[in-house]
């Protein structure tokens, strides 16, 4: 390959990443262009599907692995009559409900992977909806595999569980840089009755400035629960570590006395000997920001001002 | 205009605006040929077009209003109807679940169905590819080569029970370059550098492709006990999962990329969009409807390996 300057890349000085040559993208728009002048002989080949932007597509190429198909999962758990009724403590039903949900959902997107031998399935969307007699996992991604499939593991690797990331194809490849591999999502739910005070302590703490400590424990306790069981998932799967993790809270909608709180991310662990610091490189932009003009600037003692703009 | 009863495809021809035969309203006559170009595209965008030697040449759009029944004129499938007496759906995805308790009663669920609603797809993909279709013949018109920046809406027309398909993009031609097969210009729902790296890396907008896969559920007692919080006869005490609906789910999802896959002739779909609606009817009973859209590329060329990128930190 030779670079802009005429360099050949091999002789680059070392530590130097090579320049590409420039591209004549009119050149390229022509040639796309002409592949479409003559008629399409059609195919039976089963061609990839993606859900991925151009930009990430090249970013997972350039790590070495490429997309396959579009892979979802989704499963509806019912939650038995009764459960959101007054009461106090965790409601353990939901939680089980939530997990059984979550479980089925990656079975099934699993399942999918494994189809058309993916190794895996990265910028998972999530989404979970608990509603008063069921809870709803939908997830939907794309399954990747790398591009030297048959040297690395091939059909072995595609046998072995896939893991199932919510990571965007960037984080993936920095991820894979580092040396971990993405394991599984891991899920923990909590949900709990908010907790009731007795009339007479409500009465006693009406004039006062006071912690309520019954509300300052069980939402303690529940987000800890969620989180405790969202790591034990990771570590069940294999994994050391959770990264990017999501946390909602906030009451069900259909019933305010009960709060839900999730936490998930992707489970990951070190595949080489020690993780591998990514060295990023510091960048000063010198493209200031635009001086703009304000009309309104016009009127009154602000006359002459300008702001800087993005 | 093209046949407007046709179902399917597009224009082979290229019409010429005012010209007999051709259906476009005065006020698109005039704008095409005014000899100004108009475009969507934002400045940026506008930029990298005219950098990847496109040439803009018009705004271009297709509509079409359509109106379609819950039950076709194939189905013969309505609650209370069982499978066994009413027939089988015609094609399409199918699975009966029967009740496991005998006889009930007469308001006993005795059977449920995932369905899969053909004639609704059927409806769907002739709005959206007549609108489609029309937009193309605006291009066409003008000799452009591709549309780019397509942008689709599928909406209610107010509250008229009517679905409006409505397609708007930028009609461009290539600087030096042959015009596409049939005179049908390629599209795509990209612009700007996402189009630039697209081509860059070796991909060549073909089509903008979409489906609808509908999937009718009539619950039948296990999944109406269970939508209701188990309180059935038979059903488990614990949270359980519900299989017809969740089998519903998955096959509307499948079914949608199985159409378009259809349409893809062994090219690739890139930037694909997914987007699920459910309707509930009752306890249990749904539809769910999942549209799928992407972009269809054809690789031109070998895939260019890039270099890895640097990763960077910005000193703000």
């Amino acid at each position: 390959m030779s670079t802009a300057s005429g360099q050949d890349s091999a002789t680059a000085p070392s530590g130097t990443p090579a320049i590409p040559a420039p591209v004549d993208i009119r050149a390229e728009m022509r040639r796309g262009a002409q592949a479409l002048a003559a008629p399409g002989v059609p195919s039976s080949a089963r061609g990839v599907t993606s859900d991925l932007s151009v930009d990430e597509a090249l970013l997972l190429h350039a790590a070495g692995w490429e997309p396959l198909d579009l892979v979802c999962g989704v499963a509806v758990v019912s939650i038995p009559v009764g459960v959101w009724n007054w009461g106090s403590g965790a409601i353990s039903l939901a939680s089980d409900a939530h997990d059984a949900a979550v479980d089925q959902a990656m079975q099934a997107m699993r399942a999918e992977c494994g189809r058309v031998h993916g190794h895996g399935v990265v910028g998972v969307r999530v989404e979970v909806a608990v509603r008063t007699h069921h809870v709803d996992v939908e997830l939907v991604g794309t399954a990747v595999r790398p591009i030297d499939h048959a040297g690395a593991g091939g059909a072995d690797a595609a046998e072995a569980l896939p893991f199932v990331s919510d990571l965007s194809a960037r984080d993936f490849t920095l991820l894979r840089r580092a040396g971990w591999l993405p394991v599984d999502l891991a899920f923990g739910a909590s949900f709990v009755y908010a907790p009731r005070r007795t009339a007479g302590a409500a009465m006693k703490q009406k004039t006062q400035n006071v912690e309520l400590t019954n509300y300052t424990e069980a939402m303690y306790a529940a987000r800890e629960s969620a989180m405790e069981k969202m790591q034990r998932s990771a570590l069940h799967a294999g994994g050391q570590g959770v990264v990017e993790v999501k946390v909602t809270e906030g009451p069900m909608s259909f019933a305010h006395h009960a709060v839900g709180f999730t936490a998930w991310g992707t489970a990951v662990r070190l595949i080489e000997e020690a993780h591998r610091f990514v060295r990023p490189e510091l960048v000063l932009p010198l493209d200031d920001a635009v001086v703009t003009f304000e009309a309104e600037s016009l009127r009154g003692g602000d006359r002459g001002r300008s702001r800087r703009g993005p | 205009m093209a046949d407007m009863s046709d179902t399917g495809g597009i224009p082979n021809a290229v019409a010429t605006p005012g010209a007999p035969g051709t259906d476009l309203p005065e006020a698109a006559v005039h704008r095409l040929g005014s000899g100004a170009f108009s475009s969507g595209l934002t400045v940026p965008d506008f930029a990298a077009c005219l950098d990847l030697g496109l040439e803009p040449v018009a705004l271009v759009q297709g509509f079409c209003v359509m109106q379609w029944g819950w039950y076709g004129p194939q189905s013969n499938f309505m609650r209370g109807m069982a499978p066994s007496v009413a027939g089988q759906a015609p094609g399409g995805y199918n699975e009966v679940y029967r009740c496991p308790h005998g006889y009930v009663s007469n308001e006993h669920r005795t059977w449920g169905q995932n369905m899969e609603q053909t004639w609704v797809e059927a409806a769907w993909a002739q709005g959206y590819g007549t609108a489609f279709r029309r937009m193309l013949e605006e291009a066409a018109t003008l000799g452009a080569h591709g549309v780019i920046g397509v942008v689709d809406r599928i909406a209610p027309v107010a509250d008229t029970g009517t679905t409006e398909f409505h397609f708007l993009g930028t009609a461009v031609t290539v600087t030096d370059g042959p015009a596409p097969s049939g005179g049908v210009p390629w599209s795509t729902y990209l612009a700007g550098q996402r189009l630039t790296k697209s081509i860059e890396a070796g991909f060549m907008p073909v089509s903008v492709v979409a489906a609808l896969a509908s999937v009718q559920v009539w619950a039948y007692c296990m999944t109406d006990y269970l939508m209701r919080g188990s309180m059935g006869w038979g059903t488990p005490s614990g949270p359980t999962l519900v299989e017809q609906i969740s089998k519903a789910h998955m096959a509307a999802r499948r079914l949608a990329r199985t159409h378009v896959r259809e349409q893809l002739e062994g090219d690739e779909l890139h930037g694909a969009s997914i987007d699920v609606v459910t309707r509930e009817l009752g306890e249990g009973d749904e539809v769910i409807d999942c549209t799928l859209r992407g972009n269809r590329v054809r690789r031109f060329k070998d895939f260019d390996p890039v270099a890895p990128p640097r990763p960077t930190v910005r000193l703000a």
